[in-house]
């Protein structure tokens, strides 16, 4: 019968097309899993109170990552700090003041690209314009790179989130009489509160496994190190040194470091989940 | 068009609308409509979807002016002032003229503070009266009763009738002189309603009332004067009772009796 032989051909299409979704996701998740897996064993082991106490110790020595988790902390912090600022009003223009300008859609275009500007262009155009005239690496050319890379994360979440907040809203402030700066400041922002912060959350992920901007601005620095002029160590950059490094007690604390930036992220997330379905529900 | 001949002497006009045009963009919306809405009385304006009778309430407070296409000819006159004027600040215009939606829109924030908030934006009271001013809105509105205890609470945590009449208060508490409601009772329940049309008629006291409602038994209920607008323009204006009994045009009577729209 024709008829069966078309359904029999489609089922025979479903089963081939529904082993190769599975197999793509298995494939997938593996990877993850492996590499989840060895990083937990490998850095749970490694982690002990010292890398909390100690700074980096020389080759052969033992010592913690305590200088380079204070590093990462400044600079991530001084990032977002010098970043979040510029992206939420330049996102605040895309979603409220420039809605439907040319001007606007060549912002958002010049942001698109330069969200998914590869990180070591980043760095080297840091090192370009502050590294170099500077003469030398410091912890506040990392914090600028850092900045750079926060910029279009929170200039795409803030102009999305703004954009979802209902325009009756809007128009419900401005019919008290409320100036068009006051209508955003105190209703469009807190309304869209839970978004704008996740962003920010996320943008902290981001740059908290950046290695690469780093390297060629804010370098390493073997010791404590809290003056921003000078070169300043942080996790990614110690742990590229230190995994690359022949010593096994540096490679120990790599793994250490690793799990450490990968926890911070994995909070992080959680948060920026919970903000966000707190959100949905309101 | 034609005016109903029972227009009482001892009426004072509000707003008069004169000559007015309305383009969104190139598409002409409203066609030299003329209309006076009265001190005190509430006028409803009623017409089938897109006859222009939002359009019509959103001049009124120069909402359109958010939207860079939209624009106006011709003249508003609030007692005697034009404001389409371009120099008119439309801030100061809104506080005078203010405005309910159709959808209830509480801010993210107490219900106090969506009260307070609009007080705070012409006056720089004491909190002791700020607190006498958020309850005389919120009595005034008719929802006192229900919110007095839970004041903190998210205005987002009240049902939507009490959404509405919280968004009530909020507009009375900044003492306005003229209401306009579009749509105000759409998204509410059958009591919710009811609640909302006894409101505004204890508004029309103190305040001059227009509203846009799809609902004929609506705006026969609740208002002195009725226009029609049909397809931009003001096809009838007087009387509700004369325009629901008796009216001049046959478009308006075939609109109130279900012919179409």
């Amino acid at each position: 019968m024709r008829g069966m032989n078309i359904y029999n051909a489609r089922r025979r299409s479903n089963t081939v097309s529904v082993v190769l979704y599975y197999s793509a996701a298995i494939f997938g998740i593996a990877w993850l899993v492996l590499i989840l897996f060895a990083l937990l064993r490998e850095g749970f082991g490694s982690l002990s109170l010292a890398v909390f106490t100690q700074s980096t110790p020389p080759p052969g020595s033992a010592g913690g990552l305590l200088n380079a988790i204070v590093g990462s902390l400044i600079m991530t912090g001084l990032g977002v700090l010098i970043g979040a600022p510029i992206g939420l009003l330049a996102g605040t223009y895309l979603a409220e003041y420039g809605r439907g300008t040319p001007l606007a859609s060549i912002v958002r275009f010049i942001n698109d690209i330069l969200l998914s500007a590869p990180s070591i262009v980043i760095g080297l155009f840091i090192y370009e314009i502050m590294v170099a005239p500077m003469g030398h690496f410091s912890g506040i050319a990392g914090a600028v790179a850092l900045a750079v890379i926060v910029v279009p994360v929170v200039v795409r979440t803030t102009e999305d989130m703004l954009t979802l907040v209902p325009g009756a809203l809007r128009e419900a402030g401005s019919a008290l009489g409320m100036p068009r700066a006051l209508v955003i400041n105190r209703i469009a922002y807190r309304a869209a509160k839970a978004g704008l912060i996740t962003g920010m959350l996320l943008a902290v992920a981001r740059i908290s496994g950046e290695t690469a901007p780093l390297l060629f601005t804010a370098l390493n620095n073997q010791f404590f190190q809290a003056n921003l002029n000078e070169p300043m160590p942080s996790l990614p950059v110690v742990i590229f040194q230190f995994a690359l490094s022949p010593y096994k007690d540096w490679q120990k604390l790599a793994w250490a470091g690793a799990l450490l930036i990968t926890l911070a992220v994995l909070a992080l997330s959680i948060m920026a989940r919970v903000l966000g379905s707190r959100k949905a529900t309101q | 068009m034609t005016y109903a001949s029972s227009i009482k002497p001892d009426l004072r006009t509000k707003i008069s609308v004169k000559n007015l045009q309305f383009f969104y963009g190139e598409n002409l919306a409203l066609k030299n409509v003329n209309m006076d809405l009265y001190t005190n009385k509430v006028t409803a304006l009623i017409g089938p979807s897109g006859c222009g009778k939002s359009t019509l309430l959103r001049v009124l407070n120069r909402m359109y002016s958010l939207y860079p296409r939209q624009r106006a000819e011709g003249e508003i006159l609030l007692d005697g002032e034009n404001i389409l004027d371009s120099k008119l600040d439309v801030n100061l215009l809104r506080a005078r003229v203010g405005m309910v939606f159709q959808k209830p829109t509480p801010f993210p924030m107490s219900i106090y503070e969506n009260i307070a908030f609009g007080i705070r934006l012409y006056e720089k009271l004491p909190k002791s009266e700020i607190d006498g001013r958020v309850e005389t809105a919120l009595k005034g509105a008719a929802i006192w009763g229900e919110v007095k205890d839970k004041l903190n609470a998210s205005g987002l945590s009240l049902s939507g009738g009490q959404q509405q009449r919280l968004c009530i208060a909020r507009t009375v508490a900044i003492q306005p002189e003229v209401i306009l409601f579009d749509e105000p009772c759409s998204a509410l329940d059958p009591i919710s309603t009811a609640k909302v049309e006894e409101l505004i008629d204890e508004l029309k006291n103190n305040y001059t009332i227009a509203i846009v409602t799809h609902n004929m038994q609506q705006a026969a209920r609740v208002s002195e004067y009725t226009a029609f607008m049909y397809l931009g323009e003001l096809v009838e204006f007087g009387d509700t009772s004369h325009i629901f009994t008796s009216p001049d045009q046959p478009q308006t009577q075939n609109y109130i009796t279900g012919r179409f729209g």
